[in-house]
């Protein structure tokens, strides 16, 4: 009986907090209606839940994933004369090609070689997971939210920067010598991206005088890309930096290390630890609308409800990620050295610019 | 001697990332795309391409010279009614010498260049294959011209180009085999038996062998003219 009343105590909270979306409310009141359904409605519509699982939680991410992969080869095929993926459905020039090759890692082989170190190789692009998706519960897009929190910018920052961790530990669990000159890349350029990309997100905490998302949003009513440009450029080159996209894919490098940290895996684990550097992205990106793109600002569109700004939210993360690739196809590759020297001297030199600028706006009392 | 730093000033470099985004940008929306998608595209190839060989029996003399001329040794003749050629594509060079010396056209080079094989026996085409040859299934339905006047331009018409050849049969001199030095004839019979249209017979008269060649019948492939050890026969112009 206890269990019950547990069960139906849950079921008023899950009810309480519920995400409102007029388009489909007639629906989920007919759904509410049906004894063990309503249940998994509740839950799915409850307000924490449904920022994890599906906006701007794993639903995004499987989105961005599909995306971002076929956007990333299709544009940069064009750019280099070529065509890209075209041959799975071509109606739409090979749209569900990234999905086609999920299901090919599916029922790849996975081989665990005989060197690596077993637990570790198998179970570390799934604890890989645990740091890559700790952010999500902290962004909120509006009123959905998982954990709200005044200092959820400083938190999430402090999660990012765990995933470079994992990826040195996988390339170490691997013990193959491109996983180790990939590692020791990943951990070099840890360390040059790290300390300009803190002080950048700092001086925007500053800026706003605070590390609330629901306060950095409402004061943007010009964006802070506008308010703080150098602070974002130093953030834009940070995150370029920090998920190995092409002007610093020193860690990952195809051509000298074959995928770094990741060349001895194969199959489903393969797709899981290449999807690493897409969501490290997709959360940057996330954050990087909120800091300077007036988060979910944006035309409410009353239909949708509460769905709306999180679209919005979710709409501008895609299209800063989407521009993002493009630097891809267009710059070649730095060497380790060029890239440390750049983190060190120049982004270090104008972050903290953008500190003295953030203090400056700061004091004029033009935020409030 | 030491190599300085070249040292290049921030304005020229921030104009040359503007630069390179903007060809980025620019190729991002209207590329142009150098590629051919190839089973639906097909590229517009010279006439002169060396492709796969075609064969018409009507036209075939039976001459050899394409079994002659063959470098790669891939042409052997066979009797299929008469001697007609047969390729090995394992040996084939696709250098066309055959379709070049053949005297009447009964070769034709064509542009069809995707052929496959199942397997290394396939490959040789027997004469009735080659008198057969198999269809040809196309998908493609736009032609892709490459014009190169100093940038590479791609032209792309919605037309079938047709892969095979049309070569009007040369009009050559008729020739025929005649004995010009009848005092040489040992009598050994070899040009009776290697002609291929039996325009020549021998028949034995008082223990002498006699030559006699049918005009009307012989093609001037010159078969005989190679075979003949004594250099008795010659080919000469048909009046």
């Amino acid at each position: 009986m206890e269990m019950l009343e547990v069960l139906v105590e849950m079921f008023e909270m899950f009810k309480s907090n519920m995400v409102n979306i007029p388009l489909i409310q007639p629906v989920i009141d007919a759904l509410m209606n049906i004894p063990i359904v309503n249940y998994i409605v509740a839950l799915v519509l409850w307000k924490p839940f449904f920022a994890i699982a599906i906006l701007p939680g794993l639903g995004g991410i499987m989105i961005v994933l599909l995306l971002m992969v076929y956007w990333e080869r299709k544009l940069t095929a064009r750019i280099q004369w070529r065509v890209g993926p075209l041959e799975v459905f071509r109606p739409l020039r090979g749209l569900i090609q990234p999905l086609a090759d999920g299901f090919r890692y599916f029922f790849q082989e996975v081989i665990v070689h005989v060197d690596s170190h077993r637990p570790y190789f198998v179970q570390l692009p799934i604890l890989t997971f645990i740091p890559v998706l700790l952010p999500i519960l902290f962004i909120p897009a509006g009123e959905i939210v998982a954990i709200r929190s005044s200092y959820a910018i400083q938190i999430i920052v402090a999660l990012i920067a765990l995933i470079p961790i994992t990826i040195i530990a996988i390339g170490w669990a691997s013990n193959s010598r491109f996983a180790y000159i990939g590692s020791v890349r990943e951990a070099m350029m840890y360390f040059a991206y790290e300390v300009p990309f803190v002080i950048a997100v700092l001086a925007m905490i500053l800026m706003y005088g605070s590390g609330d998302p629901y306060v950095i949003v409402e004061k943007q009513s010009v964006p802070g890309v506008i308010m703080n440009p150098i602070a974002f450029l130093v953030f834009f080159i940070a995150t370029l930096m920090a998920t190995s996209r092409l002007p610093f894919e020193i860690p990952e490098a195809d051509q000298e290390i074959a995928f770094g940290p990741f060349v001895e895996y194969s199959g489903i684990l393969f797709g899981i630890v290449m999807t690493l550097a897409y969501e490290k992205l997709y959360i940057m990106c996330l954050l990087m609308s909120i800091l300077f793109f007036g988060g979910w600002n944006g035309i409410s569109i009353p239909l949708l409800g509460d769905l709306s700004p999180a679209i919005w939210l979710f709409v501008k993360a895609v299209v800063v990620m989407l521009i993002v690739a493009l630097a891809r196809s267009i710059y070649p590759r730095f060497r380790l050295d060029q890239a440390l020297k750049l983190g060190w001297t120049s982004m270090l030199l104008i972050s903290l610019v953008s500190l003295a600028l953030a203090i400056v706006i700061r004091l004029s009392g033009w935020l409030g | 001697m030491k190599v300085e730093k070249v040292e290049i000033d921030p304005i020229s470099r921030i104009i040359g990332h503007i630069n390179a985004i903007s060809v980025g940008v620019k190729q991002a929306i209207k590329p142009e795309r150098i590629t051919v998608e190839y089973p639906r595209e097909r590229r517009k190839l010279p006439d002169n391409f060396r492709g796969l060989i075609l064969f018409e029996k009507d036209r075939c003399i039976s001459c050899f010279r394409c079994a002659f001329i063959c470098p790669a040794n891939a042409i052997q003749m066979e009797l299929y009614d008469n001697y007609y050629p047969s390729i090995d594509y394992s040996k084939c060079i696709l250098c066309h010498f055959c379709v070049d010396s053949c005297p009447t056209t009964a070769l034709k080079q064509t542009k069809i260049h995707d052929v496959a094989f199942r397997d290394l026996d396939e490959m040789v085409v027997h004469t009735d294959e080659m008198i057969n040859p198999p269809k040809l299934v196309r998908e493609d339905k736009i032609t892709v011209e490459y014009k190169i006047d100093r940038e590479l331009i791609l032209e792309r018409r919605k037309e079938v180009e047709n892969l095979i050849v049309d070569v009007e049969p040369v009009e050559r001199i008729g020739y025929h085999s005649a004995c010009v030095n009848p005092q040489n004839c040992i009598g050994c019979a070899l040009c009776a038996r290697v002609c291929p249209a039996n325009a020549i017979s021998v028949k034995t008269e008082d223990e002498k062998r006699v030559l006699s060649i049918d005009v009307d019948k012989c093609t001037g492939c010159g078969l005989c003219v190679r075979e003949c050890p004594t250099k008795t026969l010659s080919l000469v112009e048909v009046v």
